[in-house]
């Protein structure tokens, strides 16, 4: 019997490492020796379709980056590993990153628990942890090789909060928000926002990510008799609220985080999220030179699929990251001590990224308000809907 | 009161959805005793069956159905012809450890075929609503609802008045007399395996519909439902399932108006634990029918375990303490680390699950307590981490045996249930626990492992810390396994009425066994905790009680020195088809389900 194992065993690893080496062939094709950036994030598991987004912007950015002549001649490449956004697996991939020399800095993970277990062992042997989605409050504390281009929450909720409240006028509310660090503070800070504007909170309400079903939720949301939803959410699941909420009889106004705004709202939406606003970073017909670049050149790329807030993520990590390593070269400390040189890089989420060198990360985040119109993201003209 | 009339009415088109796995689920059960954890993977192959013909081939509803209906049935003759059929004569585990694998093989080719992105699913029927208290209903919570309680009544139908049922019922009772009497016992199996696939894979495109979207991550959701519904409603009582999802549905949705969205799954877990406490067989089985379990151990393989000799194991322990004085790179310790600390966690359900038969799907909560106890001891009062990790294991110990112990009058499958929702229940209080676990922020800042005063964050350090505490935990498992106290555990385990006539306490022996086991489990988790330096609800979830029980079974159920190998054998394979990239959870599947078909017993033997 135990000789069937054996076989098998190897069977299965002989299969990895043919689709193995596919892989690293394809990597090596690009140059002989590009500078490599280690990733950590989910390409398996329940986040998945994250991390497929995080490859989609890196992607496009490396081509620019070296189109343009990559960095002082040599090319840019990353290394992805997947993590399944389990804190054990990325402790592991970080032990390592740290003990591979052809690493320069590392990008991600995507959730708090899978990136800030990850934070001690980059901090302790001295690699840089660049987590470009992580908004957990904590996540610059974890040290000094820790930084962020995540739009922290504190500045971002604030302007949610003057939308709804100042602009579009709503002044009872009811937050909906994902029960999740991200979604918590988030709630926070929106609520902080919104009461100093003068509008009142009527409920808050945190799901769990795996809920699909906000039928109940929503009949608790109409018995508070707010004038407006707000949505906390990501795409998948504020599109969910939508749609049910229209089908509980709900009329208010709703608007939604910057997270919804991804293709997939509109189409998982449909006419549910007409008329659903939103403050953005960036939009389809923005005349900002970096984001022309960024959707032209992800449409080109990407047969003409619309990018989402992830891939901007992403893209503006992947040239943020090159921006550094031109600047600190190939050693760990000086790459980390060139976060805090680096100044106006092209960004399509803060038009120029300038970090903060007190709190490791990026402040005052462009911000567009947006409304969906006949199935399309659309600038807001002020009418009320 | 209108709101009253909402919150039911929202139950009731909650509970029609959960309905649609549970029938497929209670109509496996009901045949081979076998909780299906595949159910949920084929409903998602079928929405997506269901995304292809609607969105590419343009096929009108009723074709739509047919075509999902018939490549469901034909996904689940196959898993029933290739993946369980040749289990049938090994121990009742092993089906139920096949049908792990095979969920994990079918929804990553899901994954890999149609990306991980969310898709939305347009519904085929005129979109008219009805008004209905103060919401609308539409066509197709009614088409939902009819083809809930149709296939149930079709099925109740056919089992007590076609011959085919007659067959499934007779095999389902005894399967041996069965097959005396001349029934084709595997073409029924076939049956009612095809019947669930299709019905399965229709209800996941329907659901698809209903909320335009499908994704990859539905499958998990719709087993943990449908497996709550199920076994409230009676395991294998098809009409029953019906009556439990809808009662599901309606406890969920009341759940949301009296506290909260935040504590909908809490109360659908209360739920079952209230269920399975008070009517072990669901509130629709009669007490009188005969118990669904065999009364002598089968449930777990009796095998002769593999002697290894002394000195092996101490070779190969001495092979692994000096491990970091030679020059291994850091990813590997850190590698081994994770596998001593899953080999705590393995330790602890092994004796439980292995030793004492009662296998916990739902360890990963002890994990969870002794990770915030020590945490927080450290954090909020300062106490030395050393001591802190010992406090997390007796909580872990104290607690868990507390919250187990309504449970010790079950047997079998419902213990697993029974500690599923437990664990899931432990997840969401400390989730809504606020003021003491913070929530959904999590607890940053854990102080890293000390020692006497010295800190521990080398490599190194770390890997010799945890190595160390795991052996000493398995070497007294080791000694208890062979005392006056392990021969009454397997005892209790193998034949628990023979047991209770010799005058064994079952009560008093499984809180020793979960006292014993929780305090490994704990301080397994309380190392972590100051390991990661962050933790939140999220980080010790239900996909790590599956894998701990996939280790246990991997290296035979009770075994010590099988549950560490099996430990460094499933941390360290996705970890060497890490080249593999996207395929390597896949490939861990495939290896899996061959390692169940081909050693049932484990890779050391059940001891």
């Amino acid at each position: 019997m135990s000789n069937i194992d054996r076989r098998t065993l190897v069977k299965g690893s002989l299969a990895a490492m043919m689709a193995g080496t596919a892989f690293s062939r394809a990597a090596l094709a690009q140059s002989a020796e590009p500078i490599l950036l280690g990733v950590s994030g989910p390409l398996t598991g329940p986040n998945a379709q994250y991390g497929a987004q995080w490859k989609q912007g890196f992607d496009l950015a490396l081509d620019e980056i070296h189109a343009a002549g990559g960095i002082n001649g040599r090319k840019l490449a990353y290394q992805f590993e997947d993590s399944q956004s389990d804190p054990r697996q990325s402790v592991a991939i970080a032990q390592k990153f740290v003990s591979d020399p052809r690493i320069v800095m590392e990008l991600g993970d995507f959730s708090s628990p899978a990136s800030m277990a990850a934070s001690p062992i980059y901090q302790r042997g001295g690699l840089v942890q660049f987590g470009f989605t992580n908004s957990h409050p904590d996540f610059t504390k974890g040290g000094d090789f820790m930084w962020s281009t995540s739009v922290s929450q504190a500045d971002e909720q604030p302007l949610l909060a003057s939308y709804a409240v100042r602009r579009l006028g709503l002044k009872k509310l009811a937050v909906l928000h994902l029960n999740t660090d991200w979604g918590r503070t988030s709630r926070d800070h929106f609520v902080k926002a919104a009461k100093e504007y003068g509008a009142e909170i009527a409920v808050t309400e945190g799901y769990i990510a795996e809920e699909r079903d906000f039928r109940s939720t929503l009949v608790r949301v109409r018995d508070a008799s707010p004038d407006g939803l707000i949505l906390i959410s990501y795409y998948s699941d504020g599109a969910l609220i939508a749609r049910q909420a229209r089908q509980v009889g709900l009329k208010q106004t709703i608007c939604a985080a910057s997270s919804v705004y991804s293709p997939k709202f509109l189409e998982l939406g449909g006419e549910a999220v007409e008329d659903v606003h939103l403050g953005t970073r960036y939009f389809p017909q923005d005349p900002r030179p970096e984001v022309r670049k960024f959707i032209e050149g992800f449409k080109a790329k990407y047969n003409g699929q619309e990018p989402d807030a992830f891939n901007a993520y992403s893209y503006d990590a992947m040239n943020m990251a090159a921006a550094v390593v031109k600047i600190g070269g190939t050693d760990r400390r000086a790459i980390r001590d060139a976060f805090a040189k680096v100044k106006d890089v092209s960004s399509v989420i803060f038009g120029q990224a300038t970090f903060d060198v007190e709190s490791r990360r990026v402040k005052g985040a462009m911000n567009a308000e947006l409304v969906v119109r006949k199935g399309q993201f659309t600038l807001w003209d002020g009418k009320p809907t | 009161m209108s709101s009253w009339f909402d919150y039911t009415i929202n139950g009731l088109i909650i509970g029609n959805v959960y309905a649609l796995v549970a029938v497929g689920l209670a109509l496996i059960f009901g045949v081979s005793r076998l909780i299906n954890f595949a159910q949920g993977s084929i409903y998602l192959v079928g929405a997506y069956i269901g995304w292809v013909a609607v969105v590419r081939l343009h096929t009108p509803l009723p074709l739509t159905i047919i075509v999902v209906a018939a490549a469901a049935a034909l996904v689940g003759l196959v898993i029933e012809r290739f993946g369980l059929r040749p289990l049938q004569n090994s121990v009742r585990i092993a089906p139920l450890l096949a049908t792990i694998g095979i969920s994990f093989v079918l929804d990553q080719l899901v994954m890999l075929t149609f990306s991980p992105n969310p898709r939305a699913l347009p519904s085929q029927l005129p979109d008219v609503r009805f008004q209905l208290g103060g919401g609308t209903i539409g066509p197709l919570d009614l088409l939902i609802a009819g083809v809930g309680i149709t296939s149930a009544l079709l099925l109740f139908v056919f089992l007590r008045y076609s011959k085919l049922g007659w067959a499934v019922r007779a095999a389902s009772q005894d399967r041996d007399a069965a097959m005396q009497m001349g029934v084709d016992v595997n073409r029924v199996n076939q049956a009612v395996f095809g019947i669930a696939a299709a019905l399965g894979g229709v209800s996941g495109m329907l659901v698809g519909m209903y909320y335009n979207q499908i994704d990859t991550a539905m499958s998990l959701q719709a087993t943990l439902k449908g497996v709550v519904a199920e076994v409230v409603g009676g395991a294998g009582n098809v009409p029953g399932a019906v009556i439990g999802s809808l009662l599901l549905g309606l406890v969920e949705s009341y759940g949301v108006a009296v506290f909260g969205t935040s504590y909908r799954n809490l109360f659908a877990f209360l739920l079952l634990v209230v269920v399975l406490v008070l009517r072990p067989n669901g509130l629709f089985i009669s007490p009188r029918q005969a118990p669904p379990e065999p009364l002598t151990g089968t449930f777990i393989a009796p095998s002769r375990p593999l002697r290894i000799p002394r000195w092996a194991l101490a070779v190969a322990g001495a092979i692994f303490a000096v491990l970091p004085l030679f020059p291994v790179s850091f990813y590997v310790l850190q590698t081994l680390i994770n596998a001593w600390l899953l080999g705590m966690l393995a330790l602890s359900l092994t004796l439980v699950a292995g030793t004492m038969g009662q296998v916990s799907l739902g360890h990963a909560a002890l994990l969870a307590i002794g990770a915030y106890t020590s945490a927080l001891l450290s954090l909020t009062l300062n106490v030395p981490v050393g001591l802190a990790i010992i406090g997390g294991g007796l909580m872990s110990a104290a607690l868990g045996t507390l919250l187990i112990s309504p449970s010790f009058r079950l047997r079998g499958h419902y213990v697993s249930i029974a500690t599923l929702a437990i664990g899931e229940i432990v997840a969401l209080v400390i989730l809504n626990w606020e003021s003491v676990t913070r929530g959904p922020i999590g607890i940053s800042g854990i102080p890293p492992l000390t020692l006497f005063g010295y800190d521990l964050i080398s490599p190194s350090s770390v890997y010799w810390f945890s190595l160390a505490v795991m052996v000493v935990l398995a070497l007294l498992q080791g000694r208890l396994l062979t005392s006056h106290l392990g021969r009454s555990f397997r005892a209790i385990r193998d034949d628990d009425i023979a047991a209770r006539a010799y005058g064994l306490s079952l009560n008093r022996y499984k809180s020793l066994a979960f006292i014993f086991g929780g305090f490994a489990a704990g301080v397994s988790g309380g190392i972590a905790a100051h390991l990661y330096s962050y933790i939140n609800h999220e980080t010790f979830n239900t996909q790590q009680s599956i894998l701990a029980l996939t280790v246990v079974i991997l290296g035979g159920l009770g075994n010590v020195v099988g549950a560490i190998v099996g430990s460094v054998a499933l941390v360290g394979l996705p970890e060497v088809f890490r080249i593999a990239a996207e395929y390597r959870i896949l490939i861990y599947g495939i290896v899996l389900l061959l390692l169940v078909r081909f050693r049932p017993q484990g890779l050391l033997g059940t001891i």
